[in-house]
């Protein structure tokens, strides 16, 4: 038999003081394995957006709205009449995404390089009810919006057809074969959209002519996308020529937006981490406050060793081994608390988010946990060394 | 093999000054058997602690086996506590989470030894306990917990066995069976020092100390059953 064996039965005859102890553990370590779990998933769909929207640059119409202040109080946004971009910007726009891409990449084929879909946004009364018509090329927007998949019917082709997103086809109870009225023109559901979770289900998908026609708004667009060839094309680059060479336009690239999200996702981390390492150290002094009074409840088993033959350093040794059971039960609690608090709080947090259990959190868990139960108790059992047997049988 | 020159422990200072031990002085050699009797507060449970190293004294020396061990360091005087001097208390002191086996393991495992269950067994069997080797001190009789603890300190192979009252929370039957053990046990060569204050149990011991207020008053022989005190 060994020493740690003696540490391990007397746990098992005061478990209630172990199990408090590695409560206080666990709270902190709950703190820190929910907070790092969730960021991990908001970081995971934020590189996971980035590789789906990585390539892309959003064009708009370089005012579109005002920001309406009073002194430093935002009263929101204020759109200001009808945003279009010309048509005929697009040759120039395209111009400079692919001479950038080909400067880039030193490419000197001529044609086409970037996929460029443009956008038209109409609001307006299908079957009674107010929504979202888009106007867009059919083939450069299947390019663009890669993970599309049609639930029910084809894709559009023809000018008369039209594309319908999953919620909205609910909404307005429209099936393959229906007729929609827009504004006069008659269009034809052809294909229903499998839920993507984005805008996209919201709406409905016309070629961009027929919209314009049935409009009035030939020659105009509302925005448009454009996919770069690959993910390490210079899309910032692309954007700033496009910013700085046409007028009118805002050139947004993706990556950017991803990264500034990125950037502020890990200062919250930052932050919720410094709060775990304060839970951490609260519970911290609880583990101390147990240890302390587990040593006084244990003086006379102190004397006890003592008196056949313990030396301090195993008297040492005894209460390290009981912080070493107490951070291991508490680092299972903690990462198994902290992974339930994850799934919790996660969604609220980062909308959407699907929260997943990390293993590779458990060992830095336990190892927290270890940590911060064998500080603890350094005290405690440095006070438990300094028993003197005689005193510890005189007490009684 | 050990001898106590003119120890004293004083408790305390100024009024609340207490002489626990005044200039006490004993001899024990190998093999011998001593009660040291007195009434409560005479010191008996301090000389026994300071002869065994668990108490220092205040002034006078402790020597055992030719060395003086009333100047060591805690380190120094677990080595005392692993072979030369074992303990038996009158509150049995057994740890409460072990059995019975392992609680007379526990001097061996301090000591580093690995196993010994073998012998910590056929020691159990010379206290008559064998039977009772797995169950835990609550589920023993006081009789049976303090054969466990004289088990304990016989693991070790100890020159001096101290006692102190091992039959006090015992009725007469069970504490006349404990007294037979150490009977036997100093037959076979174990020096025994135990404290008492019941003249009775003195008598199974070769001398009688008599303390009183930290003092020797008396010393008696009491080999032949004598009934002098």
């Amino acid at each position: 038999m060994k020493l740690y064996r003696i540490v391990l039965k007397d746990i098992v005859r005061r478990k209630k003081r172990v199990l408090f102890a590695a409560l206080g553990v666990a709270i902190g370590t709950m703190t820190v394995v929910g907070v790092l779990t969730i960021a991990f998933a908001g970081q995971a769909r934020i590189y996971n957006q980035l590789e789906k929207y990585g390539p892309n640059l959003a064009v708009m119409p370089a005012i579109s709205n005002v920001d309406t202040h009073l002194g430093d109080l935002s009263l929101g946004t204020l759109a200001v009449g009808e945003n279009y971009i010309p048509e005929e910007k697009l040759p120039q726009i395209r111009q400079i995404a692919d001479g950038e891409i080909k400067a880039a990449l030193g490419i000197t084929d001529e044609g086409d390089i970037a996929t460029i879909a443009p956008k038209l946004y109409i609001n307006t009364e299908v079957k009674g009810t107010s929504m979202m018509v888009v106007g867009v090329e059919p083939e450069e927007e299947s390019k663009i919006k890669t993970w599309w998949k049609i639930q029910e019917g084809k894709y559009i082709e023809r000018s008369d057809e039209v594309l319908v997103g999953a919620v909205a086809a609910k909404l307005l109870s429209l099936n393959i074969g229906d007729t929609v009225e827009l504004k006069g023109s008659a269009v034809t559901v052809t294909g229903i959209l499998e839920e993507t979770g984005s805008n996209d289900d919201y709406q409905i998908f016309v070629p961009l002519e027929t919209l314009q026609k049935a409009f009035g708004k030939e020659g105009l667009i509302s925005s448009m996308d454009i996919r770069a060839l690959c993910n390490a094309c210079p899309v910032e680059v692309i954007a700033n020529a496009i910013n700085q060479n046409i007028t009118g336009v805002r050139a947004i690239a993706v990556k950017q937006v991803a990264e500034a999200e990125m950037g502020v996702m890990e200062r919250m981390n930052k932050f919720m981490l410094a709060l775990g390492g304060i839970t951490l150290a609260v519970g911290l002094f609880g583990v101390v406050n147990t240890m302390m009074s587990s040593v006084n409840e244990r003086i006379k088993d102190i004397g006890i060793m003592r008196a056949v033959g313990a030396s301090r350093n195993q008297i040492m040794r005894v209460f390290i081994y009981e912080a070493i059971i107490i951070g291991i039960v508490g680092g299972i609690f903690g990462y198994l608390a902290g992974t339930l608090l994850a799934y919790i709080v996660g969604p609220i947090i980062f909308e959407g988010t699907n929260i997943n259990f990390v293993l590779k959190y458990l060992p830095l868990s336990l190892a927290l946990a270890i940590l911060v139960a064998v500080i603890a108790t350094l005290y405690p059992a440095l006070r438990a060394t300094r028993i003197r047997v005689a005193d510890s049988f005189r007490s009684l | 093999m050990l001898e106590i020159r003119n120890v004293s422990k004083i408790y305390g200072e100024g009024t609340a000054k207490v002489v626990a031990l005044n200039n006490v002085s004993l001899q024990v050699n190998s093999g011998d058997f001593i009660a040291i009797m007195g009434p409560s507060g005479s010191g008996k449970s301090t000389l026994l602690n300071v002869i065994g190293g668990l108490d220092y004294p205040s002034s006078g020396e402790v020597i055992l086996d030719g060395k003086r061990i009333d100047n060591l360091d805690e380190n120094a005087l677990v080595v005392v506590r692993r072979g030369k001097v074992a303990y038996v208390f009158q509150q049995y002191h057994l740890l409460p989470s072990l059995t019975a086996l392992e609680n007379v393991l526990l001097p061996l495992i301090f000591c580093g030894a690995n196993g010994g269950g073998g012998k910590a067994m056929d020691i159990l069997k010379r206290v008559g306990l064998e039977k009772r080797a797995g169950h835990k001190p609550s589920e023993l009789s006081g009789g049976e917990q303090q054969r466990v603890a004289i088990a304990r300190a016989l693991v070790n192979e100890p020159s001096l066995i101290l006692a102190d009252e091992p039959t006090g929370n015992m009725d007469r039957k069970t504490g006349g069976e404990i007294l037979g053990l150490f009977d036997q046990l100093n037959k076979e060569g174990h020096s025994i020092i135990m404290v008492t204050h019941d003249r009775e149990i003195a008598r199974h011991a070769k001398e009688i100390i008599v303390l009183q207020d930290g003092q020797i008053v008396g010393k008696i022989n009491s080999e032949g059953g004598g009934d002098k005190c």
